[in-house]
């Protein structure tokens, strides 16, 4: 009987890895023609060798800077797993008051200790121009950001607990996919979170936006921009929401005359790429997919301390999430860069400008210090793009591609 | 209780007479003149006072008697027009005022206290301001370009008086709660006064216990009590502010179901005579939620609190008496007979900022909370929890409107129990 009721779960592990290999297999899908050889790009015919060893050396810096302070967050919460059951002596809050507690607490430990690369950041930001925010406004930024965060974590812990409590040793069965729910929610809601936006005032660029929505097959797209030049200076844009939420945000250090109307026409079609392949859906499917074997994991880590009930069980449980996340991190930059990829054809499938593209992304480069080729390890754990020198071949293979001949 | 060695002496019997009370603010002008004149010269004797301390140690005695003269006027002038006495105060501040301070003869000082004492007053002004309320500028940059503008901080002893000149007018009377919360905020003055003309090298007490010398000990429907032992965790003291965000989306949400309990239980309670037993629990649990998280803001308390508002849950307790019979007259102007309370509300509340921020720097460095900061804010959180108890029709008991006895912490001597008026 024993032996039977084993050979079924096994079985049942088994269907359950297959129909998670089935998902990923299709939330993988990609509209970029599959086997495309992408040519090799030598970035000295692009870039001189002073802006070559510049953006090397300014993206050097922040990788390292970047690395020091995932290995300090480890290093902290590995302490506060170990030590942070000490902090419920100040709690009044009961079992999940006093895990919210807990949490929140972890978070505000990794803070204080990462203080220090987040200012370095800063400084070598400021001293290659990319940014002229100030320390101290950083600093508060980045204490008052640490609130939202709390809120975050807190309802995290309070279902996860809550569930804990009701479902025992299983509750990460009922947690994973609420978990993605709520995800799903919050990405849903995004843009109503980001502060000082407006709709795109110039109709040029108006106009443009409209006519790739509508190649792209999502007319109607609303485009935004956010004011963020009076403390960042580098370009950038992004695809929110979903349905009847989705917008393309531009900042408007992208419209302050450093790039041409065309330029801007292939960011807006790479943002709307994104809303066209349901990318940020696809995020929610993804996060699904992690979110089942890690909080099973955490569920087994956690079982020493007596359960995720428990609250004296949070500072392992955050150590044991935080530890995967950094673990797959790898995995999570590979599938960004692949949605980037996808976005990046989208653009040029709808705006028809390969030579345009190669100038953005070589203005990009320049505005931003962005290093061309980076080293293979901070590629693999840090690049959420394909390098540049892979968008500019990208651009090539299009031009290249059988129908365009 | 620890003692102040700038002293208030409270021998006013409250009552009141109507044409003085009426005419309160022109019949103190000459005083005001005349404080304004000596002002002048008491600052040029500080200055002198604050050298020659800085020299010898220890303030010149001619210097002193004159400050400490000085002082005096002020406090009875201020008694006199806030409405904490009613005889019309002598000109030369000499003793025998119903409301007279006590200021010890003096007494060596540290040097370097006195050098800095400019500096060091700064923590007690934010406090006297929420205490006494005061001037402040600003700028409105919003309309057109920079434009200055005036603004006056209610303070607890202004809006106290504002009250006092109704009560006083309509009753010949001044309210004991009202007439206490007056001299809180000029007593507070004198020891600060006191304190940066170098009458006195304590630092200024806010604790309303010191400053009046002993508190009344009430048995009202709502109380609020502490146990507290003013030891602060200063990782939670940093991130106070923070972790209390959930707290306030909690508080939140729940405000919005309250607020439809509120009105179903004034309607019950008009209707019934009584609030029902389900809707005075629900509405309990929420006062106690909101005392307990307010506590935990301003650094009253330390722990973190739950999010039930479960009774015995936290050292800073709200004990909401069972559903009694309650007036229906009142319950059916319950919101305009509030309307004074809320006043003096405003000026309660706003104590808690300063209470919250020096709390913040002192738990931060020494791991407390200065007692006399935390017996401040705990008068402020049982003075709203009794407001909002009434607002929500959990008693028809009136708040007391004065700083009164809180149950558990440190204090003076026992008190036998007042009996309950209906107005402070």
């Amino acid at each position: 009987m024993r032996g039977g009721g084993r050979a079924l779960a096994g079985l049942a592990l088994l269907a359950a890895i297959a129909l998670w290999a089935l998902a990923a297999h299709e939330l993988w899908r990609s509209s970029v023609p599959a086997g495309l050889a992408l040519p090799h790009v030598d970035v000295h015919q692009f870039f001189s060798t002073s802006f070559l060893h510049r953006s090397s050396s300014f993206g050097s810096f922040l990788d390292l800077d970047r690395l020091l302070a995932s290995v300090t967050l480890l290093v902290v919460l590995a302490v506060y797993a170990r030590h942070g059951h000490t902090l419920m002596r100040e709690s009044a809050a009961g079992r999940i008051g006093t895990g919210v507690l807990l949490g929140m607490l972890g978070f505000a430990v990794v803070w204080l200790a990462q203080v220090p690369f987040g200012l370095a950041a800063v400084w070598w930001e400021r001293r290659h121009h990319i940014s002229h925010q100030g320390y101290g406004a950083s600093l508060l930024e980045s204490f008052f950001g640490l609130g939202s965060r709390f809120l975050f974590i807190a309802l995290a812990l309070a279902v996860a607990m809550g569930l804990a409590r009701a479902l025992r040793r299983w509750w990460w069965l009922a947690a994973a996919p609420l978990f993605a729910a709520l995800a799903l929610l919050s990405t849903f809601l995004s843009i109503y979170l980001i502060p000082s936006t407006h709709p795109l005032r110039d109709p040029a660029l108006a106009a443009d936006a409209r006519t790739f929505a509508a190649r792209e097959g999502v007319p109607g797209t609303q485009v935004l921009v956010q004011r963020v030049s009076r403390s960042i200076t580098a370009p950038n844009a992004e695809a929110v929401g979903i349905g009847p939420t989705r917008r393309v945000i531009l900042w408007d250090t992208l419209l302050d005359g450093r790039f041409g109307r065309r330029e801007i026409g292939v960011v807006t079609a790479h943002e709307l790429g994104h809303i066209a392949h349901g990318h940020l859906l696809r995020r929610v499917g993804w996060l699904a997919l992690f979110l089942l074997p890690a909080t099973a994991l955490v569920a087994l880590l956690t079982r020493g301390r007596g359960g995720l009930a428990r609250p004296e069980a949070v500072p392992v449980a955050l150590f044991a999430f935080v530890a995967l996340q950094l673990l797959t991190l790898p995995l999570w930059t590979l599938v960004s860069r692949h949605e980037e990829t996808e976005a990046d054809w989208s653009a040029l499938q709808a705006t028809h400008e390969p030579a345009t593209a190669r100038g953005l992304f070589e203005r990009l480069a320049t505005t931003s210090l962005a290093n061309p080729d980076p080293p293979a390890w901070s590629y693999v754990l840090y690049a959420n793009h394909p390098t540049i020198a892979q968008r500019i071949a990208l651009t090539e293979a299009w031009q290249a591609r059988p129908s365009a001949r | 209780m620890s003692d102040h060695p700038v002293r208030l002496v409270i021998s006013d019997d409250l009552s009141r007479k109507r044409l003085t009370v009426f005419f309160r603010l022109i019949l103190v002008i000459p005083h005001y003149l005349w404080l304004a004149a000596w002002g002048v010269v008491a600052l040029l004797a500080a200055i002198a006072n604050w050298i020659a301390t800085l020299v010898a140690g220890r303030s010149p005695a001619p210097l002193h008697r004159f400050l400490a003269r000085y002082v005096k006027y002020a406090t009875h002038v201020y008694a006199y027009l806030y409405l904490a006495a009613d005889p019309y105060p002598p000109f030369d501040g000499g003793p025998g005022y119903p409301v007279d301070v006590e200021i010890p003869p003096p007494e060596p000082q540290n040097r370097l206290t006195v050098a800095f004492r400019l500096i060091l007053v700064i923590p007690a002004l934010l406090l006297a301001a929420a205490l006494l309320g005061a001037p402040s500028f600003g700028s409105n940059r919003w309309r057109s370009g920079d434009e200055a503008s005036f603004n006056f901080g209610i303070g607890i002893a202004h809006a106290a008086a504002f009250l006092g000149w109704f009560v006083s007018v309509a009753r010949r009377r001044m309210s004991h709660g009202l007439r206490d919360s007056v001299a809180w905020g000029v007593g507070y003055g004198a020891q600060l006064w006191a304190y940066l003309f170098l009458l006195t090298s304590r630092y200024p007490d806010s604790d309303p216990e010191v400053v009046l010398g002993g508190l009344p000990v009430r048995s009202d429907p709502i109380i609020l009590e502490a146990e507290d032992d003013l030891r602060r965790s200063r990782l939670t003291v940093f991130f106070r502010l923070l972790l209390a965000f959930p707290h306030f989306v909690w508080l939140m949400l729940w405000g919005v179901l309250v607020f439809f309990a509120a009105i179903a239980n004034w309607a019950a309670t008009l209707v019934q005579g009584r609030p029902p037993v389900g809707l005075h629990r629900f509405l309990s649990a929420y006062l106690r939620y909101q005392a307990h998280v307010y506590a935990f803001v301003s650094l009253i308390a330390n722990p973190f609190p739950g999010f039930a508002g479960s009774s015995g849950s936290y050292p800073v307790e709200v004990a909401v008496a069972a559903p009694a019979r309650q007036n229906r007259w009142t319950v059916g102007f319950r919101l305009v007979l509030v309307l004074p309370a809320w006043l003096l509300g405003a000026a309660y509340g706003s104590v808690l900022w300063p209470v919250a921020l020096l709390g913040w720097f002192a738990s931060l460095v020494t791991g407390k909370m200065p007692r006399s900061l935390r017996n401040t804010g705990v008068q402020s959180v049982r003075y709203s929890t009794q407001v909002y108890g009434y607002v929500y029709l959990l008693t028809d008991a009136y708040p007391y409107l004065g700083p009164c006895r809180i149950p558990g912490l440190s204090g003076g001597p026992e008190q036998p129990p007042e009996a309950l008026p209906v107005a402070g």
